[in-house]
């Protein structure tokens, strides 16, 4: 497990085929055409609970597929301290390793004829194993997944295996191969000191390091409790198969270690800022502070409003989109959020079943040339104090309410995803779409501009800058003199022209003492 | 052959890295490739055919072959080839325009790149759309909407719901054929390109990605990437007229194919598109994409990384460009699964048994011309880079010499089956899928053309494709590690 967007790597693609070759190998059913398939059950949504576990499950009679998603509410706020990285690796083991009956390659060799993948994606608070697979192969595949859930082998050479991969992981893919993972990771440990969500959920370079096999068994027999599981099932399955599945976790412990208590995050004075500096070609920015509300707060949904407004993740709707790329050339994407968000640059929906306590304020700037780094992290707070200082338009306002209405049926378009969402709904208690459906067309300009003056601010925020220019921009911020736009291209209008005199001079409250330069070899080492 | 981008264990970080998000999936680390081993030159892409077409409409009802639904089809008098594929989404639709353009076809030096950026520029508006107007409709209609690039195609698409469709045909018909951008609002755009280059820059692999096609192709334009060569991207600025003349040649209906797909009325889209699009004109003769020689001796290329990183090796082996009619190809699929799957032999002795190597993959991309099968593997120390170089070739070797056995080569079969099948999961995906067999081909029915040939593949083929291809004058390696 190593957070949901280096798990949710894109998973094969292959394809091929001819029915008539073996007659050994059962073709497929046709996918929901619109007409095939067995049917059982009803289209719906149940949830429930057996043995102290709860259930969610989602019948798609039509559907051919089946997805599987067992949750536990378990994660890395549960490390221990000087064992970062404990409850990825535990997830790793058990998900990427054997269990009693097979070995490690014996489970990928009886996987192999499903064509499906169990994957692990982790948080701070959340470890939910699940795969998809075809109907006719469902049995199979819940024997697999049932089997590293309850009777992970912990072998010796699985847990030297994950553990090096983690390791490598956090000492060479994230410190070298990605600067806006390297700086969304960095801006984490920023909002959270001292708390328990600081760390990256794979872990630290030190925490892994010392966390031996006895650590990993520990952490399962107290953490892997059905008081804090879920388990999903969604699609076209068979009768009865949803509730013998959920059944065969009975053997869990009921309870488990108690969630951790979380304190509330310590605001900073003014701005900080932790520059990292590496190799690179151009400055990934992220910025944010934690919030104090969650999807189970009415509040959360005028908020939603005004980050979409602001800066919806992978579309040109975007107040920061159109203003720092469209207009201004500066980089290739921009974005606003109201939960965690850390998942594939590309990917474009949010992945269900990361659910957190709290949650955080944050705006994502893709990387910026160097020499206006500055002037786009200036324009980013630009754009936000006119969002807090004038409210959200009329007409922005109407159209982001219009578009979320229909664009939040897109975020649970297969089974897989439709379950996630059932899954969520249950913990936050609120349906993310449901609520939305609900509450949009209710909603007002002035409930937006509430909730945008109660809960974003400026006075405190953690800006976090992936950059090989580190003393030049230190010296920049703290000297907080204007940082003019450089363009190399033509024609820019007048009235963008003028608006960049403001933003060169926008105030940042920033002070020598909270400046930082951090080598990139030396994050997450503790 | 994999229609899609390559794909990566998830052990890879950063593994899919250059599919572009916002404007482009562009600078797709894929494969391109060339006539190598097939010993004779990649066909020369054919010159447009602008002839009109006489109007041709057929239906085709087939299930429970690989792509199993009900598919409506029509060519229009100026060319234009839609389908509508019936799926079952409730009130949902995906309208994708299918462009068989893509870095490809960017023949002329200093234009790497070129399809992508101009991929970009279809966002920038018409004189009764602008830009702000056209994502003001797609807002309004709360659709999921963007636009990727790769080495044979450009796609454009739309998720929404169905009462939205004779919105999007108007919108999408409308810049199709009446785009029209500013200059500056181009040097603009030509900026937030560079900014996806330098996105990916931290990533060795589209440095990797650079170096294997440039050293492994001579004279087709798969030499470069689809975000295409620094240098290219950083002129781009001054590429204005350039960029008329790429929308005047490419932007044409007989090179484009529209697929409609999920709960749509078949009649009512004809009407919609025969009302939009029926004014589009065919265009000039295209350029013709020059062939790539065969490769002679092997090729090598030893890179360097300032930072953290994991030593990574990635090979290729030219292999044919896409057919629904040499059985090569699905034998090289078969062969991609048994040597690189992760139940196979060698991922037990490198990833599980002896723990030199964190991931490694290997597949065939599908591409209109001769392109490359890749191999990519992260390995754990510097050091063993020669051994698992090593160990791979020996163990296609050893497929070329034992071939594989007929219970194999069955269970691979099912597996690429299903796989297949869980791609179909939703009228997007569909679409998507469908996009890819379009763009190789221009006929949706291609599909179920290359599928049946799965059923002829012998393990005979097997054991010939591995010992044809795979061969060490047919190959590009390429090793990256952090500098010491």
């Amino acid at each position: 497990m190593r957070g949901a967007k280096t798990i949710l790597v894109v998973t094969a693609l292959a394809w091929g085929a001819g029915a008539a070759r073996a007659e050994t190998v059962n073709a497929p059913a046709a996918p929901a055409a619109g007409k095939a398939g067995p049917a059982p059950g009803k289209a719906g949504k149940t949830t429930g609970k057996v043995k102290g576990m709860r259930t969610v499950f989602v019948p798609s009679p039509m559907s051919p597929l089946v997805a599987l998603r067992v949750f536990f509410h378990v994660g890395s706020a549960d490390d221990p301290a000087g064992k970062e990285g404990l409850a990825a690796l535990t997830s790793d083991v058990m998900g990427q390793g054997g269990t009693r009956k097979r070995t490690y390659a014996e489970v990928l060799d009886a996987l192999y004829p499903l064509a499906a993948k169990i994957q692990v994606i982790g948080d701070v608070e959340s470890i939910v194993f699940e795969g998809t697979v075809h109907r006719d192969n469902v049995a199979a595949f819940a024997d697999l997944l049932a089997e590293q859930i309850l009777e992970p082998r912990f072998a010796d050479e699985d847990f030297t295996r994950q553990r090096q991969n983690a390791l490598d992981y956090v000492t060479k893919s994230l410190r070298g191969n990605d600067d806006e993972e390297l700086g969304k990771h960095a801006l984490r440990d920023m909002l959270y000191p001292g708390h328990p969500y600081a760390h990256p959920t794979p872990g630290t370079a030190g925490g892994l390091g010392a966390i031996t096999l006895d650590d990993v068994k520990k952490f399962y027999a107290a953490h892997f409790s059905r008081d804090r599981m879920i388990v999903g099932v969604a699609g076209g399955y068979p009768e009865g198969f949803a509730e013998a599945f959920a059944a065969r976790f009975a053997t869990l412990p009921a309870t488990g270690a108690p969630m951790p208590k979380l304190p509330k995050p310590k605001a900073h004075q003014g701005a900080d800022v932790l520059i990292v500096e590496k190799e690179a070609r151009a400055d990934a920015i992220s910025l944010g502070y934690p919030l104090s509300i969650t999807r189970a707060d009415p509040d959360f949904y005028p908020l939603t409003v005004a980050r979409s407004y602001l800066g919806e993740h992978r579309t040109f709707n975007g107040v920061l989109m159109n203003r720092l790329r469209g207009d201004r050339g500066l980089n290739y994407g921009d974005y606003a959020y109201v939960e965690n968000f850390i998942q594939d640059g590309w990917s474009t929906f949010p992945h269900p079943n990361v659910p957190r306590r709290q949650q955080h304020f944050e705006i994502w700037l893709r990387p910026v040339p160097p020499a206006n780094a500055l002037f786009a992290l200036r324009g980013a707070v630009h754009y936000t104090r006119q969002l807090i200082e004038k409210g959200i338009p009329e007409e922005g306002f109407e159209s982001t309410r219009r578009f979320l209405l229909n664009y939040a049926d897109l975020w649970t378009q297969d089974v897989s995803r439709r379950l996630g969402y059932a899954i969520d709904a249950v913990i936050y208690g609120k349906d993310l779409v449901a609520e939305l459906k609900a509450r949009l067309p209710k909603m007002t300009k002035a409930d937006v501009d509430r909730a945008v003056k109660k809960h974003l601010q400026l006075d405190h925020f953690s800006v976090a800058i992936v950059s090989d220019k580190a003393a030049d921009l230190k010296a920049q911020l703290i000297e907080g003199k204007p940082t003019p736009i450089t363009y190399d291209t033509a024609g820019t209008p007048a009235a963008i022209l003028e608006e960049d005199k403001l933003i060169e001079k926008e105030a940042l409250p920033i002070s020598a003492q909270n400046v930082r330069v951090v080598p990139a070899a030396q994050m997450f080492e503790k | 052959m994999r229609p899609f981008l390559n794909v990566l264990s998830p052990g890879a970080a950063l593994a899919c890295l250059l599919a572009l998000p916002a404007g482009a999936r562009a600078a797709t680390p894929a494969a391109p490739a060339t006539a190598g081993a097939a010993a004779k030159p990649a066909p020369a892409s054919a010159p447009a055919k602008t002839p009109s077409v006489p109007s041709q409409e057929t239906t085709m009802k087939k299930s429970g072959e690989a792509f199993p639904f009900p598919v409506d089809e029509k060519v229009f008098p100026n060319g234009l080839r839609a389908y509508v594929v019936h799926y079952d989404s409730p009130g949902l639709v995906a309208y994708y325009s299918v462009v068989r353009t893509g870095s490809r076809n960017e023949v002329e030096p200093g234009k790497s790149g070129f399809a992508h950026f101009f991929e970009h520029m279809m966002f920038r508006g018409t004189d009764k759309y602008s830009q702000e107007a056209y994502n003001d409709v797609l807002k309004q209609m709360g659709a999921d909407s963007n636009a990727y690039t790769s080495e044979d195609l450009t796609v454009y698409h739309i998720l929404a719901g169905k009462t939205a469709l004779p919105r999007i045909v108007e919108i999408e018909a409308d810049r199709f054929q009446h785009l029209k951008y500013s200059e500056p609002d181009f040097e603009k755009e030509a900026r937030a390109v560079l900014g996806e280059y330098n996105k990916g820059a931290s990533n060795p692999l589209q440095k990797m990605f650079e170096a294997l096609y440039d050293n492994a192709f001579v004279s087709h334009t798969y030499k470069h990437t689809t975000i295409g060569f620094l240098k290219d991207i950083e002129a781009m600025p001054q590429q204005f007229a350039y960029s008329r003349q790429f929308f005047d040649r490419y932007y044409r209906p007989d090179n484009v194919t529209l697929l409609v797909v999920g709960d749509v009325d078949t009649a009512e889209a004809w009407k919609l598109i025969e009302d939009a699009y029926g004014g589009w004109k065919v265009g000039p003769p295209r350029p013709v994409v020059p062939p790539e020689p065969a490769q002679a001796k092997e090729k090598t290329a030893a890179l360097g990384w300032k930072g953290a990183t994991l030593p990574q090796l990635l090979v290729g082996y030219h292999t044919p460009g896409f057919s629904t009619t040499n059985v090569d190809l699905p034998a090289l699929d078969v062969l991609a699964e048994l040597v690189f799957a992760e139940r196979a032999p060698l991922y037990r002795k490198l990833v599980i048994t002896e723990q030199k190597v964190e991931s490694i993959s290997g597949s065939n991309d599908a591409h209109v011309d001769p392109n490359l099968f890749t191999i990519l593997a992260r390995v754990k120390k510097a050091d063993d880079l020669p051994y698992v170089e090593k160990t791979v070739s020996a163990e296609l070797a050893r497929v070329a010499h034992d071939g594989v056995d007929e219970k194999t080569l069955a269970e691979v079969l099912s597996h690429v089956k299903y796989a297949f099948a869980a791609q179909l999961a939703t009228a997007d995906k569909t679409a998507n899928v469908a996009a890819q067999f379009v763009a190789l081909t221009g006929r949706l029915d291609a599909i179920n053309a290359y599928f049946s040939l799965y059923d002829k593949v012998t393990t005979a083929d097997v054991k010939r494709v591995a010992a044809k291809y795979f061969q060490a004058t047919n190959r590009t390696t390429v090793t990256l590690q952090a500098d010491r």
